[in-house]
């Protein structure tokens, strides 16, 4: 045991570290669920993917896919992250036939990756009725073995997790958010590498931002990161800011980006990643989830669902979620953990909520207790157990046409 | 002995609180020390009551940060909101306030 991992376990009580286990993928990344992503690679193939998802989804079968059929590279990126992520041990990919995916590319980077896939394309199979008769057949003899496979020791280290605001309140930035910051600093120090997330949601914040950043080339990245955000947004003549942050006490942009900003913690930012990069270092990344280039194709992320998808895409294991109006969602392929911000919530959503950061605000708790809440559920989903949402039988994603450039060298100065 | 709080100052420089609890019309907003100011109107949960008066183009500063410029004087006690309050970003004046 390390130094840190003793002194965080002699601080922080009710913390079991040593149920934690991972399943060990080719790339030395570890899983903490061993699913199988069975993806539609167009809308077309949608129904019969679902099909074959359905009577298995509470064995493991995870539903994702892209209903577009024009081709984009941002999609191939984000579902070839998807099913090579390291919660994914076996895929199924579902092809109506015509589409423009390229759906041989994304087979052999999977089989390249050691990973069991089949491609089944409809119109070579049949039809919808024996396209689904012979997935259910692939996926019952997959899962049967994933659920057989070995699993190793996982180390808080060997975790990235990323974080999410959706239907912030007056109390987010006071209550929930703080604790999940509170939380990435305690994983951060036992060399976790963690994501947060939302460009338009940081909008007053870039200053702040750049002062953490490890070097000014990074900082300058990321005002411009906020600034391409505010741009484009304003181009498109809609913030990310809206009726449910007003009613529930929000007056402005800047003054939800301050309560969202709350989540990244304290800890120096090590880089700027776009969805689908894979951090190059443990630490405290930002995302940036708004496209380059003109405004095109539309709102840039159209749920907070798709948010999420771009950085489990990033390897994310898991997920935390805060909320304040109350969110329900879940999320396929990592797991999310689900924290609000106030008490009156909590009473009523109590069976999606995992976490009730209201205690902070009815002084019964600290910021830092509930951020300890944060960890040892974070610890408990790592060594097994299911999250509400998870419990539920949610599997959110999402996934609609953006574009991008390449990260370039200034967003991981570390190397 | 600590008072019931229903209202948090996040920052020294801050000229807005945050209700912790829904806050009536005349009733005490007090915080966990000495800060105490009569709310003018309702302050629903999560929102944001005036500690002193707010000249208009004042900065509301909550978390030490400025979270948008006042429409107009603000009363001490009052609501802080989008009625009162404008983006120095974007657009807050969304039609659907309720």
């Amino acid at each position: 045991m390390s130094d840190g991992q003793a002194d965080l376990l002699a601080r922080i009580p009710r913390l079991d570290l040593s149920r934690m286990r991972g399943y060990p993928r080719q790339d030395g990344r570890k899983g903490i669920r061993n699913y199988l992503a069975v993806g539609y690679l167009v809308e077309c193939a949608h129904h019969v993917a679902r099909r074959i998802a359905e009577p298995f989804q509470e064995q493991g079968a995870q539903l994702i896919g892209f209903p577009g059929c024009y081709p984009s590279d941002y999609a191939h990126r984000i579902l070839e992250a998807m099913c090579t992520h390291p919660n994914v041990g076996a895929v199924l990919l579902v092809s109506l036939g015509c589409e423009e995916f390229r759906r041989g590319d994304l087979k052999e980077t999977i089989a390249r990756s050691g990973r069991p896939v089949e491609l089944m394309v409809i119109q070579d199979r049949g039809g919808t009725r024996t396209t689904i008769d012979e997935g259910r057949a692939f996926a019952a003899a997959e899962l049967a073995r994933l659920k057989a496979a070995p699993t190793v020791p996982l180390s808080l280290a060997e975790l990235t997790v990323g974080t999410k605001c959706g239907g912030s309140d007056g109390l987010s930035g006071i209550t929930i958010n703080p604790a999940v910051g509170h939380a990435f600093d305690l994983l951060i120090d036992q060399g976790a590498t963690v994501m947060f997330e939302e460009t338009p949601e940081l909008i007053g914040c870039e200053q702040h931002m750049a002062s953490r950043a490890v070097t000014p080339e990074l900082g300058a990245a990321l005002v411009a990161a906020v600034a391409k955000a505010d741009a484009y947004h304003r181009a498109l003549g809609h913030g990310s800011f809206g009726g449910g942050n007003i009613k529930h006490g929000l007056s402005t942009v800047e003054e939800k980006s301050v309560g969202a900003y709350a989540k990244s913690g304290s800890r120096p930012i090590v880089g700027l990643l776009k969805p689908g990069d894979r951090p190059r270092r443990p630490g405290l990344h930002l995302m940036d989830t708004v496209n380059d280039g003109p405004v095109r194709l539309g709102i840039p992320n159209i749920n907070d669902t798709q948010t999420v998808t771009e950085m489990v895409a990033s390897g994310c294991q898991l997920i935390v979620f805060t909320t304040g109006a109350g969110s329900v969602v879940g999320q396929a392929i990592a797991p999310i953990i689900k924290g609000v911000s106030n008490s009156r919530v909590f009473q009523r959503l109590s069976d999606d909520i995992d976490v009730n950061g209201g205690t902070i605000a009815d002084g019964q708790e600290t910021i830092q207790e509930v951020g300890e809440h944060i960890l040892r559920k974070i610890v408990a989903l790592a060594s097994g157990e299911q999250s509400r949402s998870e419990a539920l039988g949610h599997q959110e994603f999402a996934l609609a046409y953006k574009t991008y450039e390449p990260a370039g060298p200034a967003c991981f100065p570390l190397g | 002995m600590e008072r019931r709080a229903n209202i948090v100052k996040l920052a020294a420089a801050d000229n807005v609180a945050v209700a912790l609890s829904d806050i009536a019309a005349g009733e005490m907003a007090v915080d966990r020390a000495e800060l105490a100011v009569t709310a003018r109107e309702h302050i629903p949960l999560g929102h944001k009551i005036a500690l002193r008066p707010i000249v208009a183009e004042e900065p509301i500063v909550r978390f030490g940060m400025p979270v948008g410029l006042a429409r107009a004087a603000i009363a001490k006690g009052m609501l802080v909101h989008v009625h009162n309050v404008r983006s120095q970003y974007l657009d807050n004046e969304v039609d659907h306030y309720e």
